[in-house]
């Protein structure tokens, strides 16, 4: 991983690395936080309630938490109430509002994200800095994230539905663009 | 009056009123063999009508138990009334639906849409023999109106008594003993010395003899079931898969099929591209039916999967567009050429309010859906001339009338198997679904058909409870509420039920006003007036009917004027009350809600009271409402409910049935609307359709009153309903001091429920 | 074909992989104790086991049961002659009213005892509470059954606790 930042270093230059105008980053930045704050991906990135949301275009203009009391307390596949794979398998339903599902290597999975990772309920400049702090993402480096959102199954799921559900951009595409915002000082927003 | 004079009384009177047979019982037994041929005629061998309820043959007695059971009950209940007298094992008990026949027909359910109230004792009576005279003439086998055990009660115990005089009878025959020296027990007659002559063994002998017209009913202190919680017959098989419903049918040959409906209710098929559909695996035959398309395939999912490939051109449907724009239709009809009834008006109202600190207010309830967790479904065959229906109905006489009318088939040649009902609320009062059933058998004879409904096209194809706006007026003077000007405008439920059968309703529809123009209060001066909306989208029948919208208006507008008086909910109500039995009601809810207690911090008591389907009842509920930020996040706690039935025949399953109509009413009051946008009901699953979930239910405790007594008998399926939405609003203003005007309460942006 | 056992029958069945498990035990095994309410996992009606574990089956393709699981269903779980302690308890606290719900609710509230209660250290009524309201909410009853689930879970507790599962 390192080797790899450090080849994007050495290819993109110091100077744009160290580039004072974080317009373009910030650009870049704006298009990241589209995807993360898509209903599809923020549904899951929820705060200490450990209480999904029902957010998006068939939920009408209000997010609300996930309906049936469905909590992921003390387990972020719901094992110790109610596991997400009851409901969630290894398809995305083809019935209006049926539910997501998804598979990762093989077997159906379905889970929040973890806490330090929560999305939904904080403005674009939180996002960014909890993004970028190894601390809570996973331990990564910038060229390590873009690896991160395009290879991990449970992120590429995402964009395997089709319709008023998929996220903006590619997995592919959103690599790139994070890569690109690494280079251009991986920039976050003031608010 | 004793309780046997009440039972001769009102029966000498129907014969007054022109019932055929002069013996006072004989009209139950003898006339319906006479009138109804196919009662016999549906007879397999061996098998004998002893009364219409009771059919017995070699393997023993089957109680027919005609009214449906929803999930209330009815099933259990008629079984019940029946044994009681029959004299039968509980654990012997046999039921059987019947045959839909016009000797089945329903005393007492247009007794709540006739214009007498039900606290008026006299014409009360009155408005009871009118209602057996007009449900004897229109054949009307219906569930409903929470009329089974009050149409029943006696009905049943006599047809158990005459049939077991019957079988006493046939044993006096078979073993020359005196009839007098003979006694039944479980099932059997038994003769001195012990010895037991099952029923079933006299089934042949029974046959012969005729039904007796002077059968005695048991003292209901002698009663061995009625009163006591019974175990409900379909308990064992309703939890261990067992159970049948209409959509669990199957049948050798069955196919299986959905209906695509325009969900612009009412509008035109103007088109339809079925050439995908056609093509996909499974799919047998495509076929137009009114207003949609039904595919008829091997399996229903691919009959679903079939379906959405369709491309549909629909018309227009004949309403406007919008809930919004259907709320304005309901505004511009508080005119005089609207107004449809004006039964309540005492004092005098205008005078009253003239120059006094007049409180003002617009309260408004939606459409709501029944939603029953069955989707509607039907299995029709058409083949050799025979049609056979099997599925879930409150109307199963309407269904072989509406079968021949589309197939032009002799009565004797329609069979309607009525099935257990996954619920339905009011739902199954419409034909709708089985007549597309039918068109679908005729398109593709020979076999039984399964067509079953997505919960998509359910939900966009109901026939919804009505919405209403109403508009209020009133004051207070000297502590008391003193002036109520209550004016309700809504579509007409009767007159789009009776529109769909080519009637029109004459005179008012109370419907409209139910549940607040009949209510017990001594209001100085006192006014409710109904406005008749022209119909919008086709509605019908939804648990507790017109007052479940109304109860809430009405009573939460009593709230505000008591408040105004400065006066308590619980006294002022039981000041201005008239009626003796609701009195009773509302002393009782005091007792059992320690109303009065302080609830401590951010917690509040609401009281709602309702009289509908004759029965008084009063609602506690106690929310506890949790703030966040600007919201309330409202949990609601406890409910108290006090009601007075006449008589309990069952306490454990009256509970159920008031613990559910809670549940159901609080439900929807919380979350639950029907709205439409181009046309088209928005909500299609239960993800937009709430309701209350396991979670959010309250304790909820229940005393059921018994002071008028057997002969006052009433149900208990839709009464609790109403009160209930009244109580939690008012709750909710006593923890918080927001008023919500709408339903459902989550439509005001302070309140949210945990 | 494949085969798929139900209730510890065997059954071919010719479906295409995307067809939900619900409508292959429905109309083509003939196992009509789970029952079709929303078809998007939102009533539990459909609710059975597929190696012990509870699922939508109408939110389940046929082709993600892996060949040889093993599918139960609510009369795999107890029969009227041999009933399950959950059903007993349903049966004792006279739960059902239409029950059209309630074999998805009895298989919910089966594989709940199961996890958290048979063989497992005595649970306090509020932590039992707490349970139920989180697992039996996704089980919706029109007929609002729900005081009574509630009982007849914690009486089917009482006599489950400390037994082995």
């Amino acid at each position: 991983m390192i080797r790899y930042a450090l080849a994007i270093l050495l290819v993109a230059g110091p100077a744009q690395v160290l580039a004072q105008d974080s317009t373009p980053g910030l650009e870049l930045w704006g298009k990241i936080h589209e995807v993360f704050s898509h209903p599809r991906c923020a549904n899951c990135h929820v705060g200490t309630d450990r209480v999904p949301m029902w957010s998006g275009p068939e939920y009408g203009a209000a997010p609300r938490p996930h309906g049936m009391n469905i909590s992921g307390k003390g387990a972020d596949d719901g094992a110790n109430y109610l596991v997400c794979t009851t409901c969630h398998s290894k398809q995305n339903s083809a019935t209006p509002h049926g539910p997501p599902g998804a598979t990762s290597k093989g077997v159906a999975e379905w889970k929040l994200a973890p806490v330090e990772m929560q999305w939904f309920g904080k403005s674009s400049a939180e996002i960014c800095k909890q993004f970028k702090a190894k601390e809570s993402n996973g331990n990564r480096e910038i060229a390590a994230l873009a690896h991160h959102v395009t290879t991990e199954p449970l992120v590429l799921w995402a964009w395997t539905v089709e319709s008023e559900r998929k996220p903006p951009y590619s997995a592919k595409e959103l690599g790139k663009i994070v890569e690109d915002w690494g280079m251009a000082g991986a920039p976050c927003p003031t608010k | 009056m004793s309780r046997a004079g009440t039972i001769t009384r009102r029966l000498a009177l129907l014969g007054a009123a022109g019932v055929a047979g002069g013996l006072v019982f004989g009209f139950y037994y003898t006339e319906p063999f006479r009138v109804n041929r196919r009662l016999g005629s549906g007879l397999q061998k061996g098998q004998h009508m002893l009364t219409p309820y009771v059919r017995i043959d070699r393997d023993g007695v089957t109680i027919i138990t005609p009214r449906a059971d929803l999930g209330q009950g009815a099933y259990s209940i008629q079984a019940a009334l029946v044994a009681e007298e029959l004299d039968i094992a509980w654990n012997d008990i046999k039921v059987d639906p019947g045959a839909p026949s016009s000797v089945y027909y329903n005393a007492r359910v247009i007794r709540e849409g006739l214009p007498v109230a039900a606290t008026n004792g006299r014409l009360d009576s009155i408005a009871e023999i009118i209602s057996d005279g007009v449900g004897r003439f229109l054949g009307l086998q219906l569930t409903g109106g929470s009329s089974t055990v009050a149409d029943s009660c006696n009905k049943l115990r006599l047809a158990g008594a005459a049939a077991r005089e019957v079988l006493l009878r046939a044993a006096e025959t078979q073993t020359g003993i005196a009839r007098d020296k003979l006694v039944t027990r479980d099932g059997a007659v038994i003769v001195p010395g012990g010895r037991a002559l099952s029923y079933a063994s006299l089934a042949e002998i029974a046959a012969t003899i005729a039904v007796p017209t002077d059968v005695k009913l048991r003292d209901e202190r002698d009663w061995r079931y009625l009163g006591k919680p019974m175990q409900r017959i379909d308990m064992v098989a309703k939890c261990t898969g067992t159970a049948t419903f209409g959509i669990d049918i199957r049948l050798p040959g069955m196919v299986y099929a959905t209906v695509c409906a325009n969900p612009n209710l009412g509008g035109a098929l103007r088109s339809y591209d079925d050439s995908l559909a056609a093509k996909a695996r499974g799919v047998l035959k495509i076929v137009p039916v009114k207003g949609g398309v039904g595919v008829i395939a091997d399996n229903t999912w691919r009959a679903f999967q079939a379906a959405k490939l369709i491309k549909f051109e629909w018309g227009k449907a004949p309403y406007p567009a919008s809930s919004a724009a259907m709320f304005r239709k309901v505004k511009a009809s508080f005119v005089p050429k609207r107004r449809d009834s004006r039964c309540k008006n005492e004092g005098d109202v205008d005078a009253a309010l003239a120059g006094a600190k007049v409180i003002k207010a617009e309260y408004r309830v939606p459409y709501l859906a029944h939603a029953p967790l069955e989707p509607m479904n039907a299995v029709v065959q058409l083949k050799d001339g025979r049609l056979d229906i099997w599925t879930g109905t409150q109307i199963p006489a309407f269904l072989v009338k509406t079968a021949r009318e589309m197939t032009g088939l002799a009565a004797d040649d329609v069979h309607v198997h009525a099935q257990l009902c996954g619920g339905s609320f009011g739902r199954r009062l419409e034909d709708d679904y089985v007549r597309q059933g039918i068109e679908l058998a005729m398109a593709y004879q020979g076999h039984p058909i399964k067509m079953t409904w997505t919960r998509e096209e359910d939900m966009t194809h109901d026939f919804p409870r009505p919405l209403a706006v109403a508009r209020m007026r009133g004051a207070a003077k000297d502590r008391q509420v003193d002036a109520y000007d209550l004016a309700i405008a809504s579509p007409s439920v009767v007159a789009s039920q009776f529109g769909r059968l080519s009637l029109s309703i004459p005179g008012p529809d109370m419907a409209i006003v139910a549940g607040a123009w009949d209510q017990p209060f001594r209001i100085p001066h006192y006014r409710v007036t109904g406005y008749r909306v022209p119909e919008l989208v086709p509605v019908s029948s939804w648990r507790s009917v017109g007052a479940s919208g109304n109860a809430f208006m009405h009573e939460c507008f009593l709230d505000e004027l008591i408040h105004a008086a400065g006066a308590d909910p619980l006294q002022e109500r039981r000041r201005l009350c008239s009626h003796g039995p609701s009195s009773e009601v509302l002393k009782a809810i005091g007792e059992m809600s320690d109303w009065g207690r302080d609830l401590g911090p951010n917690r509040g008591r609401g009281l709602a009271f309702t009289l509908s389907f004759g029965v008084p009842v009063a609602e506690v509920v106690e929310v506890t409402a949790t703030p966040d930020g600007e919201r309330r996040i409202i949990t609601i706690d406890r409910v108290c409910v006090a009601a007075e039935v006449g008589k309990v025949l069952d306490p454990d399953n009256l509970k159920n049935q008031v613990e559910g109509a809670v549940i159901w009413a609080l439900g929807h009051a919380m979350n639950a609307e029907l709205t439409f946008a181009d046309g088209k009901a928005v909500q299609t699953n239960y993800h937009q359709y709430e309701g209350m979930r396991l979670h959010q239910a309250p304790r909820i405790e229940v005393k059921a009153l018994e002071t008028t007594g057997l002969a006052h008998i009433r149900g208990i399926g839709e009464p609790a309903v109403p009160p209930a939405a009244p109580a939690l609003a008012n709750a909710i203003f006593a923890a918080t001091g927001i008023r919500a005007r709408r339903l459902p309460l989550i439509s005001h942006d302070k309140i949210r429920f945990v | 074909m494949r085969v798929i056992w139900v209730d510890g029958e065997p059954h071919k069945v010719d479906v295409e992989g995307d067809m939900p498990l619900l409508w292959v035990l429905r109309d083509e095994v003939g196992a009509t104790g789970p029952k079709y309410g929303c078809g998007i996992a939102m009533c539990g009606a459909c609710t059975v086991y597929v190696d012990d574990r509870p699922v939508r089956s109408c939110s389940l393709r046929i082709g993600d049961v892996a060949e040889g699981a093993k599918v139960t269903t609510i009369r795999g779980l107890g029969t009227p002659q041999a009933l399950h302690a959950v059903q007993a308890a349903w049966i004792e606290h006279q739960v059902a009213q239409c029950g059209y719900c309630q074999p998805g609710q009895i298989m919910a509230a089966a594989a709940l005892l199961h996890d958290k209660v048979a063989g497992k250290p005595p649970l306090s009524d509020a932590d039992l509470d707490d349970h139920i309201n989180h697992a039996m909410s996704a089980n919706l009853c029109r007929c609002g059954t729900y005081m009574r689930i509630r009982a007849a879970i914690k009486s089917a507790a009482a006599k489950l606790q400390g037994q082995r599962p």
